[in-house]
């Protein structure tokens, strides 16, 4: 689902990504794991174009992310068309970033409706059930403000699948929420892996990686220092700087 | 002192004398104002005996000929003129000032360099130097066409002076010069907006113009509301600068009146109370439209006057119903 070879960022004259290489397969959860500026939300991001990527090929259902190879030229896709291609791609983030002027049905259908062009009537029948899905039912007119940090990022998880992505994104969606709230959204993550959703997910949260990732990559200075089957490399490291990671994140 | 549970003991506020001695120079004040607001004056005396004999009184603000002309067909002919210009000028900032901004905020350097120069021509030169040059536009470009460049081809071709009357050029005056201010209100509202929620619209896959409608126009509509009707209450005063070029608005309407009648101040403290009346009506409008805009971004809106007012009465009547004193150890 995704494929990134040799993914490059650089932010001036600071190499944020110095050559990525990842593989999800489609159906698969992966974890990034590693210490902040390590470069693990910098390259989440570039998988839907939100940064662009400088050199090395990354590829979405085998379409490269924001290029378009005619002959042996990479040509820059138009604004319409990243579009297209973000639109299928599911983001969560970890400050919820829920539309302050919109209640909750309206941030929910108000990607169906304005970029998939759906019938109100129908997004508003998804958002219901959406909202039934993340267990919060009946708080349709409230405004974000109004809500939990658990009970907003749970809307915001809505939102994205309202699109019904191929994919979703998730940076650190746990990092910006009370212990006691870290739960209820991390269960509704858990069951969205159950149904067999792709999912690369940014996290702290050594738990949730060991019990629901299939492969998860540890990134340090720009540079993937490990990766594999979490419950091997979690409990396990063979890098040193995994483990003195680990030893201060647990 | 020894209290337990529901005792009551009464409670001796601090008397804060500085504050009566500052209310009663503040009536004294009050007193001597309206006094001298509602003071006659004589007309005509003479000496007699020693004596003066004063006959005819007027009030010393001639508050009979400001009511005399309040409601006069020329005033209100004028006032609608200023409403007019008012309303219109605003309609053509706004729009104007909300493109402008756009224009600031994009990505294409010919776009944000365009609105750029906009603004700094439009907010560099006084609004009264704008609208003599809108009014007599007439001297640079006798005609207006729409034909080939350079050549006597024209497709329409027209005397400038038809399309600039004068009320034509306040209004391009006023409005072009209140697009250059309104476009800065509305960046600073579109900048305000936090960068997450483009962020989470664009994740969505909007584009940029869907994620400026949906998301963050509305978004920075809190931020722009307030400074927009402090400019509809300034605009309203400023269209008061037209009677530069012949446009008989409220203040040229007074003025054609004390011409006449060499009454000026009673004729200008008339303007100034319709003045009020509107720029008040307006006050009003714009807390409305606030509270509207507001939606969302507060758990709980802040109340109407009328609302404030009934809680405040509600506030007094229990007062007076409760014993004079505080419970210990509760609150009420």
């Amino acid at each position: 689902m995704v494929e990134a070879i040799g993914v490059h960022k650089s932010y001036a004259d600071i190499e944020v990504l110095r050559g990525i290489n990842v593989n999800v397969a489609r159906g698969e959860v992966t974890c990034l794991i590693g210490p902040s500026g390590s470069g693990k939300s910098t390259f989440l991001r570039c998988i839907n174009h939100l940064e662009k990527h400088d050199a090395g090929e990354l590829r979405v259902d085998g379409e490269l992310v924001g290029y378009e190879l005619r002959g042996d030229k990479l040509h820059e896709l138009t604004d319409r068309r990243i579009c297209n291609e973000r639109a299928q791609i599911g983001m969560v983030f970890q400050r919820f970033n829920l539309f302050q002027n919109l209640n909750v049905l309206e941030n929910i259908t108000v990607g169906p409706v304005k970029v998939k062009g759906v019938d109100e009537k129908q997004a508003n029948k998804s958002a219901r059930e959406l909202l039934e899905r993340v267990g919060l039912e009946g708080k349709e007119k409230n405004y974000p403000t109004q809500l939990s940090g658990g009970q907003q990022q749970r809307v915001a998880i809505a939102r994205a699948l309202a699109m019904e992505p191929k994919l979703m994104l998730f940076d650190e969606p746990t990092s910006a929420l009370d212990p006691e709230l870290v739960g209820e959204v991390l269960d509704v993550m858990k069951d969205l892996a159950r149904s067999g959703m792709t999912m690369i997910v940014v996290t702290h949260e050594m738990g949730f990686a060991k019990e629901v990732a299939d492969t998860v990559y540890f990134l340090d200075q720009g540079v993937i220092e490990e990766s594999g089957d979490p419950k091997i490399v979690l409990t396990s490291p063979s890098s040193p700087r995994l483990q003195s990671f680990l030893s201060k994140v647990l | 002192m020894e209290t337990n549970g529901d005792a009551a003991v009464e409670v001796v506020p601090v008397r804060h004398v500085s504050r009566w001695v500052g209310w009663a120079l503040l009536a004294l004040f009050v007193a001597m104002l309206v006094h001298t607001i509602f003071s006659k004056i004589p007309l005509s005396c003479t000496l007699a005996k020693g004596t003066w004999h004063c006959s005819k009184y007027n009030w010393r603000f001639g508050w009979n000929q400001v009511f005399h002309y309040f409601t006069n067909g020329q005033v209100l002919k004028g006032l609608v003129v200023t409403l007019e210009l008012t309303v219109l000028a605003m309609i053509v900032g706004i729009v104007l000032g909300i493109v402008v901004a756009i224009m600031r905020l994009s990505h294409s350097r010919l776009l944000s360099a365009a609105a750029w120069s906009y603004t700094w021509a439009f907010r560099g030169t006084p609004v009264y130097v704008q609208i003599l040059f809108w009014g007599f536009i007439g001297d640079l470009y006798p005609y207006l066409s729409i034909g080939i460049p350079f050549t006597h081809v024209y497709l329409v071709h027209f005397h400038a002076i038809s399309v600039f009357i004068p009320f034509n050029a306040a209004v391009a005056a006023l409005g072009l010069n209140e697009g250059a201010y309104f476009s800065e209100i509305v960046r600073s509202g579109l900048i305000a907006v936090d960068e997450g929620q483009t962020e989470a619209a664009t994740s969505l896959g909007m584009t940029r113009s869907q994620t400026l409608r949906n998301v963050v126009l509305p978004q920075a509509m809190r931020v722009i509301i307030p400074p927009t009707g402090n400019e509809v209450i300034s605009m309203l005063k400023t269209t008061s600068l037209v009677v530069a070029i012949a446009v008989i608005d409220l203040l040229g309407a007074v003025t054609n009146i004390y011409n006449q009648t060499y009454q000026i101040m009673p004729m200008l403290i008339l303007a100034s109370l319709w003045y009020l009346i509107v720029s008040t009506i307006l006050s009003i409008g714009q807390f409305y439209l606030e509270r509207f805009f507001g939606r969302g971004a507060l758990r709980t809106p802040p109340p109407t006057p009328i609302q404030r007012i009934r809680r405040d009465l509600r506030g007094i009547a229990s007062k007076y119903r409760t014993k004079r004193g505080v419970q210990v150890g509760t609150t009420s």
